[in-house]
């Protein structure tokens, strides 16, 4: 192996490691191309670096790439060296092309789905007391006004959901209510998809504002109802 | 130690190898995607406004999307006819013709249809422009046909109650029934005079639209079953005509391949200099 083996090593090694290695990682994620390249990039630059520090090494690191280039006594390679003078042009095109070409794909819009609540509805414990009776009319509510879109088994998929985007949340899933207190759901509850903040995108919810049509108290016996009947706890501060 | 030959050979290859790993994964980002907008084609000698089964609207790609009954504001409903609506649109530069169509088992007086859209750069909620608590709130523009008229509405909204049509009527509709299916054609310019009230539709450009359908059958009771707010809507999604056609790219892909060309030109040229020097 000559000056240029272990620069090609470390390349292959760190785009191997970025690419395939790291995405494992627990509480990692798949990096963006762009992120590798830029870390491809910075790791040649130090391998330049690193090889030109030295008059010796950097005859070794660049005397093979010079004599590719002006065709030198690379008798079977002058082939490939064309090829690459054709290929390389042609590659900054293509890439000039990709990165001017409009893009056909709408906006995307990112959406807070749990948002802050206004501060007067952080902290408010349920007043209603959870007896069974209000557990059961709080069902009774619920049945009437939330299920036909959030669904008779609190899943999310009620007969008026099909066409609502965002989805209306499934309770059952450990993400919506289990992990948000009560007095959250009674914000949502109350104040609908309208009352969301602008990271919520308001303007797409469907939930109605049900504090023109429901007094609190059965608000809170619905807030009951649905974590009973979807098996969650609200979350608590401890 | 290998031959210099051998170890410039394997760069090469490892080096073509790592960058068409490279642009593969940057090129391939974002391209499965679901029916989410409304693209109109653009297609020259007019749009064909009054028929919905032109052979132009071939051209068109069609955009499905879910149906839900309106449950936000009272009245609600709890079940709509139409479960989904398939859109397709055209502009020719000047005239826009959006073509919705949908299945509907009886063809009735009152049966309509309407588009909605967000109007300047306010977002405004899908529910007729509902006031939202948060958020300062823009109003929509809503096109309305109905059957028994055989015309277009063209109507202004900011919220529940406020629904009122406007003095500029600029929109057409036509409506053509057969086989259990409703196909409607809207039809307006792009642009209008009245950016305050009208949707501006600029080619390029994506714009937020909704759908509302009532199908107008009647109960036993001899009352519509559908009517007002209760209604079968969507939500928003995205509109967009097409730009014209921009050849620009490859001018700008042309220019970066002569330089990248004359760079190899160069930088050889001085490596066989300074080798013979």
């Amino acid at each position: 192996m000559g000056a240029l083996g272990k620069p090609i090593i470390l390349m292959v090694g760190m785009y191997a490691f970025l690419k395939f290695v790291l995405p494992n990682i627990p509480g990692s994620a798949p990096l963006p191309s762009s992120l590798i390249f830029l870390y491809l990039l910075l790791t040649a630059s130090g391998i330049v670096i690193f090889e030109t520090l030295s008059g010796e090494s950097k005859d070794a690191f660049w005397g093979p790439i010079q004599r590719f280039l002006t065709g030198e006594n690379i008798g079977g390679l002058q082939a490939l060296r064309y090829g690459v003078f054709i290929l390389f042009p042609l590659l900054v095109g293509w890439q000039t092309y990709g990165s001017t070409a409009v893009s056909d794909l709408p906006p995307t819009e990112s959406r807070t789905i749990h948002p802050a609540p206004p501060g007067e509805y952080t902290g408010l414990s349920n007043p209603v007391p959870k007896t069974p009776e209000n557990i059961m009319q709080g069902k009774g509510f619920y049945a009437a006004y939330c299920s036909p879109c959030h669904g008779g088994n609190f899943d999310g998929k009620g007969p008026a959901a099909r066409g609502y985007i965002p989805a209306p949340a499934n309770f059952a899933d450990p993400t919506t209510i289990a992990m948000l207190q009560e007095s959250y759901l009674f914000w949502r509850i109350k104040k609908g998809g309208v009352g969301l903040p602008i990271e919520g995108a308001p303007w797409k919810s469907a939930m109605p504002r049900w504090e023109v049509e429901l007094p609190d108290e059965w608000i809170w016996k619905i807030i009951m109802g649905e974590y009973d009947g979807a098996h969650q706890s609200p979350r608590t501060w401890e | 130690m290998k031959p210099a030959n051998q170890i410039i050979g394997q760069i090469l290859r490892v080096g073509i190898g790592v960058l068409t790993a490279i642009m593969i994964g940057g090129v391939t980002i974002g391209s499965a995607q679901e029916s989410v907008s409304v693209r109109a084609t653009l297609m020259t000698g007019g749009v064909p406004v009054d028929d919905p089964s032109a052979a132009a609207w071939s051209s068109a790609p069609p955009a499905t999307f879910p149906m839900s009954p309106q449950v936000h504001w009272q009245n609600r409903i709890q079940e709509v006819t139409v479960k989904d609506v398939i859109v397709r649109a055209l502009h020719d530069g000047k005239q826009v013709a959006v073509l919705v169509e949908y299945a509907d088992p009886t063809q009735d007086p009152d049966d309509a249809a309407a588009l909605e859209f967000m109007v300047g750069d306010k977002k405004a909620h899908f529910a007729h422009g509902q006031p939202m608590l948060q958020v300062e709130g823009g109003p929509v523009n809503i096109w309305f046909w109905k059957n028994k008229t055989a015309k277009a509405v063209d109507m202004n909204a900011k919220g529940f109650g406020t629904l009122k049509a406007q003095e500029h009527q600029d929109v057409k509709a036509k409506g053509v029934y057969s086989n259990g299916t409703w196909k409607v054609v809207f039809s307006r310019d792009l642009s209008t005079g009245h950016a305050e009230e009208d949707v501006q539709i600029t080619p390029g450009q994506f714009i937020s639209i909704a759908f509302a359908v009532w199908d107008g059958r009647k109960d036993g009771a001899g009352d519509l079953v559908e009517k007002g707010s209760q209604k079968a809507v969507s939500s928003w999604w995205y509109f967009r005509a097409d730009a014209p056609p921009d050849y620009s790219g490859y001018m700008y892909a042309a220019i970066a391949a002569a330089l990248a060309l004359g760079f190899q030109f160069v930088l050889i040229r001085k490596l066989k200099k300074g080798q013979s020097a």
